[in-house]
């Protein structure tokens, strides 16, 4: 098999990040780590990335700025990105329903925690839409 | 108008400018005042034409119509005066009315006088109507200025008395009626005049203090009813402060609890990540000792994390979140959407799903993500709870509503359990299956928040087995 594709996974909680990695890396992804959304969108511009899993929840910047930010830009808009989500923004009052993520144009969602064989699925479906 | 009327009319609060009792008193009192004139006009005319004509008595009658005239143009004046005053606001409404009616009756003590001069003097018993022009006065005014009228009248008698008994006017004699020398017999005029001003007096007396407990009352009235509502205001107030206080405190809770609950669900899907990432083997071989260890902490992390999102949703539902997320949703869709999440599971428990769905459903105004999560719930519940069997999801469009029904074969609810399946971390005695008993609370309030309402039966009376769960949700107006 070929060269495998770049991941950029974008979450705040490390042992989250580590558990995701490992799991990502067994399919031989290459995967790329930022712990909120400023160091996100930097690593999205500079390592160019073949899809982005974004964590919703974050310090500095929130997963749905980021990812507004993230689809405004004509180098990055078209790389799939999905949302880890499933609850509400910390200390506020507001919930982000799940309908945002997609009025946000991302491509999918996926609910924190998440079975390794449905991140997988989920990762090669959206990388096969995206390569063809 | 009776007094019960006019104090419902002070008590309920209209669009008129509102009058207590004795504000509404003086005003009807000046419009009887009018009507009265009105009537003692005529009655001097008529008196005067039967006096003349019938009898025979001599006496100008040019001069007493004259006088009717006079009056008659004061009383146009005073129906004039009281049409003003009625749309005068209400604290002035007392005082003008003093004032106005004063003015009349001494108009009238001078028209009244000239009269007499010209019928006859101390002659003519008309003298005597003074005593009801006291009774009015007393009705309208101060005891104090009703004291002065009648001195003022007797004043007046005297004078007109004593220059026709020196001859300084002329003496009008009726003749015919009175003798012609009746006018210079002093024991006469002196009985007249003592019996005047007595009964001038008494009356006074009388009336005014008759006038005057009334009036105390209608005062009293006043206070009692403006003590009432100032109680009620303050306690109405103090309710509303009281409920403003529980709703921060209820706030309070809510945010407590959506922080807290946050907080418990970042750690367990870590945990949650890691269970997972050793079970696929991501990390190493393991033991099957190891294995089913593992398989049973990750499902009890399952279960502490079911737990969470429940917790997690009733803040979100309560705090009116929801509303904020509701669009055009298509129902059925979200139903079969439900199905499908199911399929699986059903299966496994060879639970058969039958849908009834009908075509062209109108759209619902929801917030689509929640209610297929109560959808889901029910259809689940449903799946769980039947050993083997059907589960029948049905919709149904009503005249303002749609209906969804969940209807199972499966093991039911108890009697006594039936009112509680609701409430918040109920669970029923009959059930094994594992549960954090929050999945039908949040329906219910998913339901509610929409407007809708939601019904358990048990068994469904259908088909005399399992249960029915069915909610109604409103259309879109």
């Amino acid at each position: 098999m070929e060269k495998r594709a770049k991941i950029l996974l974008v979450d705040d909680d490390a042992d989250f990040v580590e558990a995701t990695r490992l799991v990502l890396e067994s399919q031989r992804y290459e995967v790329i780590v930022a712990s909120d959304g400023d160091e996100g969108l930097r690593k999205a511009r500079e390592e160019n990335p073949d899809l982005i899993l974004l964590d919703v929840i974050m310090p500095v910047k929130d997963g749905f700025t980021a990812a507004e930010q993230l689809k405004k830009d004509p180098h990055l808009s078209q790389i799939p990105t999905l949302m880890l989500t499933g609850f509400a923004a910390k200390g506020t009052k507001t919930s982000i329903p799940v309908s945002r993520g997609f009025a946000l144009e991302a491509e999918d969602y996926i609910d924190k925690p998440v079975t390794p064989e449905e991140l997988l699925a989920r990762v090669e479906k959206h990388l096969k839409k995206a390569g063809s | 108008m009776n007094t019960s009327d006019k104090s419902e009319r002070f008590l309920s609060q209209g669009d008129e400018p509102e009058h207590n009792p004795e504000e509404a008193a003086i005003r009807m009192w000046l419009r009887v005042f009018v009507t009265i004139r009105w009537i003692t006009i005529l009655g001097i005319i008529s008196a005067t034409l039967v006096a003349s004509r019938i009898f025979d008595i001599q006496f100008p009658i040019a001069a007493a119509f004259g006088t009717c005239g006079f009056v008659a143009l004061c009383n146009l004046a005073l129906l004039f005066q009281a049409r003003r005053i009625e749309k005068m606001p209400a604290s002035q409404v007392v005082r003008k009315a003093r004032t106005v009616g004063t003015i009349h009756l001494l108009l009238d003590l001078l028209a009244f006088i000239v009269l007499l001069h010209f019928t006859g003097g101390i002659e003519n018993p008309f003298v005597f109507y003074f005593v009801l022009h006291i009774i009015g006065a007393s009705i309208m005014l101060h005891y104090r200025v009703v004291y002065m009228l009648a001195i003022s009248k007797i004043v007046a008698v005297m004078l007109l008395v004593g220059l026709e008994y020196s001859e300084v006017i002329p003496h009008v004699n009726l003749a015919g009626f009175a003798p012609p020398t009746l006018y210079q017999q002093e024991s006469y005029i002196l009985a007249v005049l003592v019996v005047l001003a007595t009964a001038l007096f008494a009356t006074a007396y009388m009336a005014t203090s008759v006038q005057g407990e009334l009036r105390k009352r209608q005062r009293e009235v006043v206070r009692l009813t403006q003590r009432l509502l100032k109680k009620r205001t303050g306690e109405l107030k103090q309710a509303s402060r009281e409920v403003a206080k529980l709703e921060e405190a209820r706030d309070r809770f809510l945010r407590f609890l959506g922080v807290t609950v946050h907080d418990l669900k970042a750690p367990l899907t870590a945990i949650q990540s890691y269970f997972w990432v050793m079970l696929g083997g991501f990390a190493g071989e393991i033991t099957e000792k190891q294995r089913n260890m593992l398989e049973r902490s990750s499902q009890r992390i399952k279960e502490l994390l079911t737990l969470v999102s429940d917790l997690l949703d009733i803040p979100r539902i309560d705090t009116g979140q929801i509303t904020q997320e509701m669009k055009d949703v298509s129902l059925s869709q979200l139903v079969k959407a439900s199905i499908a999440d199911l399929s699986e599971q059903a299966k496994q428990k060879k639970v058969k799903l039958k849908a009834e769905i009908p075509q062209g459903l109108p759209k619902i105004h929801g917030a689509g993500p929640r209610l297929q999560q109560a959808i889901t719930n029910l259809i689940g519940n449903a799946i769980n709870y039947t050993p083997e069997g059907v589960v029948t999801i049905r919709v149904k469009e009503g005249d303002k509503a749609i209906e969804v029904e969940v209807i199972d074969t499966g093991i039911g609810i108890p009697p006594d359990d039936l009112p509680h399946v609701f409430d918040d971390f109920f669970r029923a005695s009959n059930v094994e299956v594992k549960g954090t008993g929050l999945g039908l609370s949040i329906t219910k309030r998913i339901v509610e928040t929409h407007g809708g309402r939601i019904r358990a039966e048990s068994p469904c009376p259908e088909t005399n087995k399992g249960s029915r769960f069915s909610f109604t949700l409103p259309k879109k107006r």
